[in-house]
């Protein structure tokens, strides 16, 4: 192959360094560390045929008791201190083609031989991956330069540099300072006002001062919040076909906003996303935070349903292993995990926490509750229900009372079409919630009253819903014979006659299938009656018809309208409005008439203006029982293998969880508390680091471990081992238990250290320099890639650092906090992307579009280009850092966009306002807004020479032209760049 | 296989050692590709910021050079098209016994429903092409015909997915990323995915079926229109001159240097601004690329711009061989967008579906491949023509000719780039209701392009979530050796 290019010097010469990991010399006597120089080569080029699934002739160098021990060959793969005795060197070091190992692809180099050699020689200790082995307290190192270090953070980072004969960056200068840890720890650059009371004040407690500030500031749970939403894969819609809303996920990012803002400790926030619903004290935030499990996409129209059940199983487990514990458990979905120690059984056995978990569903009343900060909004909200139902009860009896009118007096007018064959006929009028029929015998009835006209009439009720009547009276039965009854009813409803049931339809339904009964009966008066219910919702009916001798098809429910033409069923109601609107006028006068159409238009009103409960998007669980959970062969849900119960994961200690039994009235299982309770302890082994880790990534642009969701085998080891254990247990002690697992604490500690203070300038930048040696400790020839942090690494600001910026400099940003996602203006051309253009996005003001970047709507399928152009989070899988590229698309949207050429008229408008008519005040205050600093002579002058090319050459306006130097300063290196 | 070396290690090795990962400021440029994890394509200069889409070798000699997909959006029903089904003649209306599933379920019964048009010889080969596409049976000589494919999904939604980006569910990148990641761009003026859409909208989930999903965006595809603006952003704000632009773009050079020569040891400065120099050189040359005024009319009659009826997708097909002339690696047409009968998703009227769809694209892409053929461009060039499933043999409702999505069996074909013309492979029963003989797994398609491209389907690979991530998935998958 022709890949071996020439390395580079300055590469190579930082490679020794980190490879010796501390011991630049490299001598044969350094110990050599087993996971991580021998574990890899044998996982890479062993494991295929000796290792977790397969073990050919007994061996599995993934287990040292197997390596360690003689086979049935007699042989011993791994004999410490005993090189020439190691199956394994003899194998790999083989001559004969046959013999060699690994049978295939290359042979393992000589470097690797030699470190296999080295590691057997020096007693082949067995150590265990450092991420499993609990954090260490380390005590900070002494250091020579002790005035350098302002707090623990800096004497290990110190210890380091001075070991490589490094020396730490100057402080960076104060603007430069500022402007950094406000993007950290805001996501929005200073405002001028800062940035003038920083540089003017010059007592020792300045810096700190601005911290305390920018912790208190709720920006910082919008920056912070927006991190955690890209490990939690936090999506507003669903994915697929119809891409549809997550109704209320906004409440999720709303309550993490709000958690790093109140600086709610860690282990609760991980015990509240987990299972804050089986927290005793969980409340509406408890319930709110377990939308966790509800934001990742899902098909609403799977092509095979069990494989898309195990799918978002897979989901949850992979986000909850990823983001919390930096494993990637997912990859033992389908076979034990080629690298880390993680079985398959331990993939089921987490799984088995969240068996009981119902699948999503949209809309489902399964993944929504309603949710009440506390027992007095509870109560406000029922009472407001009481109240709107009132209202409605009021206008509905109004409506009834008028239409009972007119039907009176339209029968004064008109001729009925058959006399009424019922007499004595009472009703009595109950109000309640039912789904069947209920003895309203023992029923208080609300109302009751005679029905002189003599016909079953369900018009009386002043409700829509949940009401139910009971009609008796005398049936007037004019021959000897068997009669025919039939009762169409909406909903249940039971005709009684002599005291024997001959109709009962009963049940929520509709119309349309009258049921029918029959018996005989003599001539004369005999006792009828007919009990009704209406529910909840939906439609109201009941039609009662009879025939038999001398009697043909004849209602003894009202004819509603009275003489007219006798329609059924669901015409009937319409004929009713028919009717009444043709004939309202006349017969009723136009008061009485142009009153209720008002009235009809009032209740409609109240009905559509429900009073609503907030609602979450949560975790609902199937019951206290969830079914039971099995291996999954090859990941093949159809391919059962044992059965697993809740265990935690084995390379972190493992054992099977202890769960109390719920109680068989409980609504979900318990399961995920005691996961939640796991990780969230103390005595996790990965929890406090995972999280201290992403702390320091995002105040440093990578982290201590620079793969923030794999601790494994195959992620990155840490460049500062001790440093990221003393910062997990600081986490966790605090300085005291009131401030344990307090993020902002840690916040603190980290930006207020020397190490975060650093400039970012290389201290001797030789330009134009042939020399590539390091003789003269050049920290950008011996650690070029910054490796041991001997300054602070440029960063180009995220995508939605880009979009706020820019609306804040232009003194557009909208401050406003919380709430449903808002939909910044996206361009037809953009949308003609979608399957239906423009579906699913929607229109929100001016104001609203100029919010921060956080609460634009995030729609899986369609992202606001200029967050897609910065690299925004896919949203769709755990993002644990995001890409930095650069590309012409960028450029593109930054020069000829809608939104940057919109935000550059407005940022003209502002320096006209803010700096007066002058242009050099205008070019001079567009810099110290856009850079926060003072502009150098040169940049000031390009800026007015640009304005004034564009005033005589192009012959533009001084507004226009102002404007295009507006757009050229927010396209600044240094505008998207933090030193 | 063998993995390639980086400085006598693994690229993975090397990154595990030196500890890097997520990009550093002077990293990014290799990493940003990577990602955590090094795969089995290099990057060559570490220290140097680097364009992605820097051309790179394959790993083996390439067949082709460039992609066309032709995506039938919908589903066209294969026994309509190119699958001839003789068996089914005279028995429309006939109730059988046949296991299907598409929207409306699993059935285990339908009503037939005999292929509405007649079919016909075509060739050296003798294919039988159905009336739809008269002007494309006359290419069938150079063609190679997948008649067993196979799909995981009926359902619109998660097949788009499937047929893009080898996986029902969203979040992974698409074929023409992974092209790209793999090979790089030879034209950097030009993006290198490049996707053409239907007037009527796009395909169902939008976006995601040009996503790069959790590669970088470098890799995602580029919406590319023959009307208007040919890139979305590409022209300069109303009222603003390309002098005014170049203006501005001068006085951005000069502060934007004067801020990197203090850190010159930050190889990303420079490269952000030398993307605004390739972001001008794009406004120059994109429109040039879509400008027809060049192309003779005979040429512009290949491709049925003059009729009314063809001139659209006549465009497009045009437009991609174009593209092809200017090295955009993969390039993706949609025949179709939106919903129902805006595309081959036929479950009303069949005839008229399918009548509209093939009338408007027959002669375009019959004019595509003489016109790639007689520019000697077929041979680099690969075509692939297919939707994201078939359509049933039974009738989806009790009424009418509309036909119910089918993954069990489908065609496909490709033509060009090393494929073999003028064969057909793998079978569907009598009815075409399932794959029968060597069915064909949409990543055996995916595998085949890889290939075509001098790509190892089964060793293009990239670190994410944990895994080595493939189009093809972790199993091994052969290119289909039958049409190579």
């Amino acid at each position: 192959m022709n890949r071996v290019r020439k390395p580079h010097l300055q590469l190579l010469l930082g490679f020794l360094i980190f490879w010796g990991a501390g011991n630049v010399s490299g001598q044969s006597s350094d110990p050599i560390d087993f996971g991580r120089q021998i574990q890899p080569i044998l996982a890479k080029r062993c494991f295929a045929c000796h290792g977790p699934d397969k073990a050919e002739g007994g061996l599995r160098l993934n287990q040292k008791e197997s390596a360690l021990s003689k086979q049935q060959s007699g042989r011993q793969a791994v004999v410490p201190q005993h090189a020439e005795q190691s199956e394994l060197l003899r194998r790999v070091t083989s001559g004969d083609d046959g013999e060699r190992m690994p049978p295939e692809g290359p042979p393992l180099t000589s470097a690797q031989i030699e470190m296999l050699r080295r590691w057997i020689e020096q007693g082949a200790e067995w150590k265990e991956h450092w991420a499993f082995l609990p954090p260490k307290a380390f005590a900070p190192p002494v250091v020579k330069n002790a005035a350098w270090v302002t707090n623990p953070i800096d004497a290990f980072i110190l210890h380091k540099l001075e070991q490589a004969g490094l020396t730490p960056a100057v402080p960076a200068d104060k603007t430069s300072l500022l402007r950094r840890v406000t993007f950290d720890l805001t996501g929005l650059p200073p405002t001028q006002k800062e940035v003038e009371s920083f540089v003017a004040d010059d007592s020792p407690g300045a810096y700190e001062k601005v911290v305390d500030r920018l912790l208190q500031s709720h920006h910082y749970g919008e920056q912070w919040a927006r991190h955690w939403l890209d490990v939690v894969r936090y999506a507003d819609t669903n994915s697929f076909e119809r891409d549809g809303p997550k109704p209320n996920a906004w409440r999720y990012r709303d309550y993490v906003i709000r958690a790093f803002n109140s600086d709610k400790p860690y282990d609760r926030f991980v015990r509240e996303q987990l299972a804050g619903d089986e927290l005793p004290d969980g409340g509406s935030d408890g319930l709110i935070a377990t939308g966790f499990y509800r934001l990742g996409q899902w098909d609403d129209e799977p092509a095979d349903r069990l494989l898309a059940l195990y799918d978002g199983f897979d989901d949850i487990i992979t986000t909850t292993a990823q983001g919390f514990l930096g494993l990637t458990v997912n990859c033992a979905r389908c076979h034990d995990h080629k690298i880390d120690p993680i079985s398959q059984q331990d993939y089921y056995s987490l799984l088995a926490f969240f068996q009981g978990v119902t699948p999503n569903g949209n809309p489902n009343p399964n993944t929504e509750r309603p949710i009440f900060e506390d027992e007095s909004a509870r109560q406000a909200y029922l009472a407001a229900v009481k109240v709107h139902q009132e209202r409605m009860d009021n206008v509905q009896a109004s409506i009834s009372a008028i239409e009972k009118d007119f039907r009176e007096r339209l029968d004064t007018q008109e001729t009925p079409i058959h006399p009424a064959d019922l007499d004595e006929l009472e009703y009595r009028f109950y109000r309640d919630t039912w789904q069947k029929l209920p003895d309203f015998d023992n029923l208080k009835p609300e109302t009751k009253g005679k029905l002189e006209k003599g016909f079953i009439d369900i018009s009386l009720a002043t409700r829509d819903f949940s009401f139910g009547f009971v009609f008796t009276g005398v049936l007037k039965v004019p021959a000897d014979g068997e009669y025919t009854f039939s009762v169409d009813s909406d909903d249940g409803s039971r005709l009684t006659i002599q005291g024997q049931e001959v109709v009962l339809y009963d049940g929520i339904h509709g119309t349309g299938q009258p049921h029918v009964g029959k018996i005989s009966l003599r001539k004369g008066r005999v006792p009828i009656r007919v009990d009704y219910f209406q529910g909840p919702t939906g439609a109201k009916d009941l039609i009662v018809k009879w025939s038999g001798p001398e009697v043909e098809q004849r209602l003894l429910s009202v004819p509603f309208e009275s003489g007219l033409r006798v329609s059924e069923g669901k015409n009937r109601k319409k004929d009713f409005k028919n009717l009444i609107a043709s004939k309202g006028t006349a017969i009723l006068g136009a008061e009485v008439y142009g009153r209720y159409t008002k009235l009809l238009q009032q209740l409609d009103e109240l009905k559509h203006d429900k009073v609503q409960a907030p609602s979450a998007l949560c975790v609902t669980e199937t019951g206290p029982n969830p079914p039971e959970t099995v291996v999954l062969k090859r990941g093949n849900p159809q391919s059962h293998g044992d059965v697993v119960v809740p265990a935690f994961l084995s390379p972190l200690g493992g054992g099977v969880a202890n769960i109390p039994k719920p109680d068989q009235s409980a609504t979900t299982s318990g399961r995920r508390l005691a996961l939640a309770n796991w990780i969230a302890s103390p005595s996790n082994r990965l929890t406090a680091r995972v999280i201290v880790n992403r702390l320091w990534q995002h105040h440093f642009g990578r982290g201590i471990v620079r793969s923030p969701n794999n601790f494994g085998l195959l992620g990155d080891r840490p460049t500062h081992p001790e440093l990221l254990d003393w910062l997990a247990i600081e986490l966790m002690q605090g300085s005291n238990p009131g401030d344990a697992w307090s993020m902002k604490r840690m916040h603190k500690l980290i930006v207020m250290s020397s190490t975060y203070r650093m400039s970012s300038r290389a201290p001797k930048l030789r330009l134009n320099s042939t020399k590539a040696t390091s003789n003269d400790n050049d920290p950008l020839s011996i650690d070029p890639l910054n490796q041991l942090f001997w300054r602070h690494d440029m960063r180009r600001l995220g995508a939605e650092e880009v979009r706020d910026s820019v609306l804040a400099v232009s003194g557009q940003l909208n401050s406003k906090m919380y709430g449903p996602g808002v939909y910044p203006k996206i361009s037809d051309e953009v949308k003609a992307g979608q399957s239906n253009p423009g579906s699913g996005w929607g229109n929100s003001s001016v104001e609203e579009q100029s919010r921060r970047s956080v609460y634009v709507h995030v729609k899986r399928s369609l992202v606001l280009p200029i967050l897609s152009d910065f690299d925004v989070a896919d949203s769709d899988t755990s993002c644990a850092a995001r890409f930095t590229t650069t590309q012409p698309t960028q450029a593109l949207g930054m020069l000829n966009g809608e939104f940057l050429n919109e935000q550059a008229v407005q940022f003209a408008k502002r320096l006209r306002k803010e700096a007066g008519g002058d242009v050099t005040q205008q070019v001079s205050l567009a810099y110290r807004l856009a850079l926060n600093r003072e502009p150098d002579e040169a940049m000031l002058r390009r800026g007015l020479l640009l304005i004034e090319a564009m005033r005589t050459k192009h012959d533009l306006s001084a507004e226009k032209a102002l404007e295009k130097f507006c757009l050229m300063t927010l396209n600044l290196n240094e505008f998207v760049y933090l030193d | 296989m063998s993995i390639p070396n980086f400085c006598g290690r693994t690229r993975r090795e090397f990154l595990w050692q030196a500890g890097a990962g997520f990009a550093g400021t002077a990293l990014s440029g290799m990493l940003q590709r990577d990602a955590i994890r090094a795969s089995n394509v290099l990057a060559s200069d570490i220290v140097a910021h680097q364009n992605p889409l820097t051309a790179k070798e394959p790993h083996f000699a390439p067949k082709a050079k460039n992609v066309i997909f032709l995506f039938m959006y919908g589903g066209p029903s294969h026994i309509d098209t190119f699958d001839y089904k003789p068996a089914m003649k005279g028995r429309d209306n006939q109730t059988i016994d046949v296991k299907t599933f598409g929207r409306g379920g699993h059935k285990n019964q339908g009503r037939i429903v005999e292929p509405r048009w007649n079919f016909h010889q075509y060739g050296q080969c003798g294919k039988w092409v159905s009336d739809l596409f008269p002007h494309l049976a006359t290419c069938v000589d150079d063609i190679a015909f997948l008649h067993s494919m196979t799909a995981d999904s009926p359902i619109h939604g998660s097949a788009m997915l499937m047929m893009n980006s080898g996986k029902i569910t969203s979040g992974s990148p698409c074929l023409g990323s992974w092209v790209n990641y793999g090979l790089g761009s030879v034209n950097e003026n030009l993006p290198g995915f490049v996707v053409m859409l239907d007037p009527s909208g796009g395909p169902i989930s939008g976006a995601k079926n040009w996503s790069s999903g959790y590669m970088p965006a470098t890799f995602q595809g580029t919406i590319l229109r023959s009307k208007g603006a040919p890139i979305i952003d590409l022209n300069t704000p109303e009222g603003t001159t390309r002098a005014m632009q170049r203006e501005l773009l001068d006085a951005l050079n000069d502060v934007n240097s004067a801020h990197a020569s203090t850190r010159s040891d930050n190889s990303e400065l420079a490269a952000r601004i030398n993307s605004y120099e390739l972001a001008f050189k794009m406004q120059q040359h994109a429109p040039e690329a879509v400008d027809f005024s060049q192309e003779t009319a005979e040429t512009q009659k290949l491709y049925g711009l003059d009729q009314p009826r063809t001139q659209d997708f006549g465009k497009r097909c045009l437009l991609a061989r174009r593209l092809v002339e200017r090295g955009v690696r993969f390039i993706q047409l949609y025949s179709g967008g939106n919903h129902n009968d805006a595309n081959w998703d036929a479950h009303g009227d069949l005839e008229k579906n399918h009548n509209f769809h093939a009338g408007n694209t027959d002669q375009p892409i019959a004019g595509l491949l003489k016109d790639l053929k007689q520019r000697g461009l077929l041979k680099d060039t690969l075509v692939v023509w297919g939707g994201e499933f078939g359509r049933q043999p039974t009738a989806e409702y009790a009424m009418g000719t509309g036909r119910d999505h089918n993954a069990y069996g489908f065609t496909m074909w490709m033509a060009g780039g090393g494929i073999k013309g003028g064969v057909s492979v793998g079978t569907t029963d009598e009815l075409g209701s399932a794959a029968v003989d060597s069915p064909f797994h949409v990543k055996r398609l995916h595998a085949t392009i890889l290939n075509q491209m001098g790509l190892n389907p089964n060793g293009l690979s990239y670190y994410h979530g944990g895994l080595d991530q493939k189009l093809v998935g972790v199993e091994h998958v052969e290119p289909i050796g039958e049409i190579i």
